[in-house]
């Protein structure tokens, strides 16, 4: 949507019927937005959901796994990978005033790269930036478009400036942010003019609001639809120092099917492997059906104990999963006893997908378990996990949100990206 | 045993005996007392609970009936197509009715929502789909599986027609101890509810098990309590659990306790009593038997002039008033006995000295006649007669100087010189001074046998004195043996003392002569003084020692000194 033709188009969504404006975009209007966690920063990484309003990256991952430019227009690199040179997109502004350009585009990304590559050169010269390291990084683009590798600033007057469609007018830690639609936004101004969040929050009548997992959020008013994103976190158990043919017989008795089907009400997905098939492509390869009576066969072998399986505190949704395995396994003949924690023989846990990269994706998960596996051996070393049973993937979770029927234009809006809200090409009735 | 503790003894067991039997009495009343107050306290607790049990019974029916009836349900078994979207409906309906257990099941078996063990959805509950009316099966007990352990519940089922099929609600509340707790508290008495007859407190586990075994009432007693087990069934008769009514003995032990504590304090007065009744008993009794037997050991000690005191009239007073004429008696006989031994003494001395001056005196007189006869009639003699006269009369004079010597030393008897000597040495010594007289010519053969202790130990005398007394010793052994015959000398060692013994074989004493043996100027041969074992008995009681005589007549004397090492 190109500014020049914004005030045309609000004059005519003005003077056109109240049925008409249903369907056709309006600018103007607030949106109400109630979203259950109660952040008390806006840090990109840390407050996610929130991050496409404000802030953006140089390049983004599209629905096929492929980088499209965003701040940055173009890109080259050296063969090693070790020498990538941008170029920037002329004529954006941050929500202050000051241009976007190599000079003040680098802070954030040096700070951002310096923690995902450590010692990492970043050289801005007007509209172009070079980042400079002294090991390969083939994973840049993927690591350029994560919401913690956003392009930002902070004054002392701004919790966040950023060069999105939205400013943030007020921020009260932990109960809302105030955003303003920002004029000169270079992909052309959003229609709404206002945007407030209420964090923290469990009610029903916003326009939009999310309906975590087992949430209260359980009987939605009249009209109001439910909307899933692209699944977008796992739900796996991960386990160490337990007998490898223990795990394989805990991964055979979990029945997944009922989970997806009453505890995420159809809206999550059953994982067999680390990444979701929309990902990777490859998950079907992992599927498997549960047999209790193999796995009873297999622990025959061996000599069991009481095992404990830990749950994040105060996740009522990781609870009732928790409890549903547990179920599964006694019926295995697997004593394994709930408990809310970290220190369980079994762990269950939550891992973001944050990547439309799947190795990528896969890399950041390895990380998370210690391992260090290169990208063109992701697979094995995927296989591996999941045979030895170190992890055992349980549900893929997508996010879930109620919208008011005065949204429109929702689901289109969605498509910029699977993470976070893109909330700059919808529109509200009066 | 004395008198005063026969005393103390008899009303000691008589006050005892009346306490225990008391107090058995007491203890027996008391615990039969308490068992029927206990029979009787376990069954009013027991109705109470049962009373409870129904009443909440009729509650949980009420309350499910009211869930069957509530349009979510009614919802439920409009639409079973998608039974996930009813997955916590279960808990928000429980929660409504306050109820610990709920299960919404389709009409195959299969939980669709679970209050208690949300996680069990899509499990099968087959018991719920038999045939049953549920309605006039009302509430019963049942062990609802739960994640961590099944708990007993009072359980009621209630149907849904849905679609073709039935959908069922079943649930209830928990039968535990906070059911327990909410019967009126009674003390002393304890409700224990147990459901897992594997894994229980060893004290209750085989009253329990014995229950499971024979499914009926069953009461035990220990010395802590009194304990009912009451089983308690589901349906179809299945044991679900036992209820323990534990009935503290406490009190019971407490006032047994208090019983026998006040019996001892009782029998201990008892006891205290005895004794202060004893010894008023046994002073006033016994304190003039005392007396009299402390006067009898002093009229046996000597002092025969001890008189007992009558302090009363009864038999003891009697006693004492003819002991005191007794000794009264005792003393007027020892005067009498003194003084005719004292006159038979003078009577004696006086013979013996008429009989020794006697000897030397006529040979005196003869030889005075004599001499005066020879110058009257041969003058011419006389000078000659006058010569062998006054040789006689100076061998007379001689002699009568040496019985006047005897008596004199006698009476002079000088105090021991005390030194450590040889008993041995003085007996060597004073056979040898004999062995002249013993070996003479002319004389009957007196044979000399000595038995002498090796290494006996030295005594702390006079040497001058013993040497005396066996000198007499041996010399009266020597004129007791005229014809010949055995003189034996023996020592020996003592535990602390001497012993010395002289034997002879001669002809004996009579035990008359024995008892007078020692008494001074008296002898029994025609030449003595008398005083030889007088002498003996004076040095051997200087010495504190003893002398003893043994004889019979015929069989010769034995004289034995014994002296202190």
């Amino acid at each position: 949507m190109k500014r020049p033709y914004w005030a045309l188009l609000a004059l005519s969504s003005f003077v056109i019927s109240p049925l008409a404006s249903a369907t056709r975009p309006r600018y103007g209007g607030t949106l109400t937005v109630d979203l259950t966690p109660a952040w008390t920063t806006l840090e990109p990484s840390e407050s996610e959901a929130l991050t496409p309003l404000v802030v953006e990256t140089l390049v983004r991952i599209n629905e096929r796994g492929e980088p499209e430019p965003d701040l940055a227009v173009n890109w080259q690199h050296d063969a090693d990978r070790k020498r990538w040179r941008f170029s920037l997109r002329s004529k954006v502004t941050f929500h202050d005033g000051e241009p976007f350009n190599a000079t003040t585009a680098a802070p954030a990304l040096l700070a951002a790269l310096k923690k995902r590559y450590g010692e990492v050169k970043v050289t801005a010269g007007g509209q172009t930036i070079v980042i400079q390291s002294e090991r390969a990084m083939p994973d840049l683009l993927s690591e350029l478009s994560l919401s913690r590798s956003a392009v930002f600033r902070k004054t002392e007057q701004s919790a966040l400036i950023g060069t999105g469609p939205f400013r943030v007018t007020k921020w009260e830690p932990g109960r809302r942010v105030s955003l303003a639609t920002f004029d000169d936004y270079w992909n052309g101004r959003p229609y709404l003019d206002s945007v407030i969040v209420n964090l923290g929050s469990t009610r029903t009548n916003a326009d939009v609001f999310d309906t975590p997992f087992a949430s209260a959020r359980r009987i939605l008013p009249e009209r109001t639809r439910v909307w899933s994103s692209a699944t977008r976190e796992l739900i796996a158990l991960k386990a160490a120092n337990i007998h490898p043919l223990l795990l394989r017989a805990l991964a055979l008795c979990i029945d997944r099917g009922p989970m997806v089907s009453v505890l995420t009400q159809r809206r999550g997905e059953a994982a067999f492997g680390l990444l979701p098939q929309w990902l990777s492509g490859y998950a079907f390869l992992f599927a498997a059906t549960p047999d209790v009576a193999r796995a009873r066969q297999m622990l025959s072998q061996l000599t069991l104990s009481p095992l404990t399986l830990s749950y994040p505190a105060n996740d009522s949704f990781a609870r009732s999963v928790a409890e549903r395995v547990a179920l599964n396994a006694r019926d295995a003949g697997i004593n394994l006893q709930p408990v809310q924690g970290v220190n369980g023989n079994v762990h269950l846990v939550r891992w973001p997908l944050e990547s439309r990269d799947a190795a990528s994706g896969l890399a950041r998960l390895f990380a998370t378990l210690g391992i260090s596996e290169r990208p063109e051996s992701l697979y094995d070393a995927e296989r591996t996990v999941l045979d030895e049973g170190r992890v055992i993937p349980l549900l893929y979770l997508p996010a879930v949100y109620g919208i008011s029927p005065r949204v429109h234009g929702w689901d289109a809006a969605q498509k910029q990206g699977p993470f976070g809200l893109h909330l700059e090409n919808i529109w509200v009735e009066p | 045993m004395s008198f005063r503790a026969k005393v103390f003894l008899s009303i000691t067991g008589t006050v005892v005996l009346a306490v225990w039997i008391v107090a058995g009495v007491v203890s027996t009343t008391v615990t039969k007392s308490f068992e029927r107050r206990e029979a009787q306290r376990t069954a009013t607790l027991v109705s109470q609970f049962r009373r409870e049990f129904d009443r909440r019974g009729a509650d949980v029916v009420r309350r499910i009936e009211a869930i069957a009836n509530s349009d979510a349900v009614l919802r439920i078994g409009v639409n079973l197509s998608d039974t996930a979207q009813y997955y916590s409906e279960a808990q928000t309906l429980a929660r409504e009715q306050s109820l610990d257990f709920l299960e919404l099941v389709a009409p195959d078996g299969s939980i669709i929502s679970s209050a208690e063990w949300p996680a069990r959805f899509g499990y099968k509950e087959n018991w719920l789909t038999q045939p049953v009316d549920w309605k006039a099966q009302g509430i019963f007990l049942r062990l609802e599986a739960l994640a961590d352990r099944p708990a007993l519940g009072l359980i009621t089922v209630r149907t849904v027609k849905a679609g073709d099929g039935l959908l069922y609600i079943a649930g209830g509340q928990r039968l535990d101890k906070d059911f327990l707790d909410s019967l009126p508290a009674t003390e002393g008495l304890r409700l224990q509810l147990f459901t897992d007859f594997e894994f229980m407190p060893a004290v209750a586990a085989p009253l329990i098990q014995e229950v499971a075994r024979q499914p009926r009432e069953i009461t035990r007693t220990t010395s802590d309590a009194t304990t009912t087990a009451i089983p308690l069934f589901g349906r179809d008769r299945q044991l679900m659990a036992v209820l323990l009514v534990e009935n503290s003995r406490a009190e019971l032990a407490s006032l047994k306790n208090y019983i026998q504590s006040t019996a001892l304090i009782v029998g201990f007065a008892g006891v205290l009593l005895a004794l202060a009744l004893s010894f008023w008993t046994a002073s006033r009794v016994t304190r003039p038997l005392r007396q009299l037997a402390s006067s009898v050991r002093e009229v046996s000690g000597g002092k025969w002039d001890t008189r007992a005191a009558i302090e009363s009239r009864d038999e003891v007073g009697q006693l004492a008033q003819d002991f005191n004429r007794m000794t009264e008696q005792l003393v007027e006989q020892r005067d009498r006995m003194i003084q005719a031994e004292r006159v038979a003494a003078w009577r004696e001395l006086a013979r013996r000295l008429a009989h020794e001056l006697k000897n030397p005196l006529f040979p005196l007189q003869i030889t005075i006649e004599n001499l005066q006869r020879a110058r009257q009639v041969s003058p011419e003699q006389f000078d000659e007669v006058f010569r062998e006269s006054t040789s006689t009369l100076l061998a007379e004079l001689d002699h009568l100087k040496t019985i006047v010597g005897r008596f004199s030393d006698f009476a002079k008897m000088p105090a021991p010189q005390v030194e450590p000597m040889d008993l041995n040495q003085i007996v060597n010594d004073v056979v040898k001074l004999f062995e002249a007289q013993i070996n003479a010519p002319g004389r009957p053969r007196v044979e000399t046998t000595l038995h002498l202790a090796d290494n006996l130990s030295l005594v702390s005398a006079d040497p001058d004195q013993i040497r005396r007394a066996l000198r007499n010793l041996v010399l009266n052994a020597l004129d007791a043996m005229p014809q010949g015959g055995t003189l034996a000398i023996r020592t020996q060692n003592l535990d602390g003392k001497v012993a010395l013994e002289v034997s002879d074989s001669g002809e004996g004493l009579t035990p008359e002569e024995c008892e007078r043996l020692f008494t001074p100027y008296y002898t029994t041969k025609q030449h003595g003084t008398g005083l030889g074992l007088a002498i003996v008995q004076s040095v051997v009681s200087d010495h504190k020692g003893t002398i003893s005589v043994q004889s019979e007549p015929g069989k010769g004397t034995t004289f034995r000194i014994e002296l202190k090492a």
